[in-house]
């Protein structure tokens, strides 16, 4: 049977991608966003820990959709998604390959469970999801995962309650725990910390309040699927709202443990958090 | 979670120097946001830069929109219902990184800002609320 055996979450900051994509890991600016990649880049080699598939959970963030179609929750089932293009051509990394069998099992699973799911068999995917592979291995000739998309829109208001994203990694941890296959699944959550890229207001950053959020993903999950919208805006700006797509990784774990913890400021607007933990069902 | 809608979207107005992309703004700049879209296309792009006054007439953008896509104003954008990662298109374009189009909308200079961020960035105090004044 498939299982997850962990959860990773980070920022998906742009810049990231460039560092990588330009060879900068080695200057001043980069060094510390680097140095706390370091661990998992390790851990995620080895043999017991090296997913099969990622379940990885990111918003678009108007590169492979406008303001025609607004999905809420969506899934990729499609075989591959190429790095989209978003205004400066495509990042040089490899096409995104999934687990289309999966995929298909996960979307079926959970719409008979209530989460009504747009399925998506092409599109190009943006830097919320190519800056974390990036960030975890690299630039390797082929990404050394499978990866199903899973798409939350984070952009257009109203969003899902951080409860209702806690609930649907539960359901994704049904679906995939129902999959025949015997696979080794890790779970990401993405995008923040605490960051406005708008307004009078932006360059907001709440260290004290992101520390909070990452304690209490082992300590406190429950609190965490409390907060609501209106506080992730007043505490960690405008754009730090997409957190509540770290719940959806969250909710797809049992009793989580903290392997690693990676915090730094500033990755040019933001603030990037990085976190692993393992799963204990 | 949410019980009333109203309330709900009442207190994203009480955040200063904030806005929310709701319904209604989504509704406001449909057009505009399209627009930005559209500079996806490197051909685009090219036909913006050359004549952007021309390249506005084939789009149902308002007249204050086309005057504050024209004067660069995203303050005023967001107002009129541009969202930050269309309006990326724009300053892209222009060759602006979201660090210096960011801080445009801060009154602060490119240098202010970037100083601010590498000394932790804006901090929440004072600005969480307009009625607390927190
Ligand atoms: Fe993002």
């Amino acid at each position: 049977m498939a299982k997850i055996s962990a959860g990773v979450a980070t920022s998906h900051v742009p810049l990231i991608g460039v560092g990588v994509d330009q060879g900068k890991q080695d200057e001043a600016y980069f060094k510390p966003i680097f140095a706390g990649y370091e661990w998992t880049k390790e851990w995620i080699k080895k043999p017991e820990t090296k997913p099969d598939v990622v379940v990885l959970v990111f918003n678009d963030h108007a590169s492979a959709f406008g303001q025609d179609i607004i999905p809420t929750f969506a899934i990729g089932c499609g075989e591959e998604f190429s790095p989209a293009d978003e205004g400066w051509g495509p990042r040089p990394v490899p096409t995104v390959k999934n687990h289309p069998d999966l995929a298909w099992h996960i979307a079926q699973s959970l719409i008979i469970d209530e989460f009504d799911m747009t399925i998506i068999n092409e599109m190009d995917v943006d830097h919320g999801l190519t800056v974390p592979l990036s960030a975890m291995f690299g630039q390797p000739e082929e990404w050394p995962t499978l990866v199903v998309p899973i798409m939350v829109n984070v952009v257009t208001y109203p969003i899902p309650s951080g409860d209702r994203c806690f609930r649907l990694g539960q359901a994704i941890k049904r679906a995939v725990e129902s999959f025949p296959e015997d696979l080794n699944i890790q779970i990401w959550g993405t995008g923040g910390m605490s960051h406005q890229l708008q307004g009078p207001r932006a360059g907001l950053i709440n260290a004290e309040w992101d520390q909070k959020f990452l304690d209490d993903l082992t300590a406190d999950p429950e609190r965490l699927c409390q907060i609501p919208h209106i506080e992730y805006l007043r505490e960690t700006g405008s754009e730090g709202i997409e957190m509540v797509m770290w719940l959806v990784m969250l909710g797809a774990l049992t009793n989580p443990k903290e392997l690693h913890r990676h915090y730094h400021v500033p990755a040019s607007n933001t603030a990037l958090g990085h976190i692993v933990l393992e799963n204990n069902p | 979670m949410v019980k009333n809608l109203k309330n709900y979207k009442e207190e994203f107005k009480d955040i200063p120097g904030t806005r929310v992309f709701t319904t209604e703004l989504a509704r406001k700049g449909y057009h505009l946001n399209q627009f930005c879209m559209s500079l996806m296309k490197p051909e685009n792009r090219k036909e913006w830069l050359a004549d952007e006054k021309a390249y506005l007439d084939g789009w149902k953008v308002t007249a204050e929109q086309r005057d504050a896509l024209l004067a660069r104003d995203y303050n005023r954008l967001l107002e009129l219902g541009g969202n930050i990662y269309y309006l990326a298109k724009v300053f892209s374009t222009d060759g602006l990184s979201f660090v210096q189009a960011v801080s445009t909308m801060t009154g602060m200079s490119v240098d202010d800002y970037k100083a601010m961020m590498d000394a932790g960035g804006r901090s929440p105090d004072g600005v969480r609320s307009i009625k607390e004044g927190t």
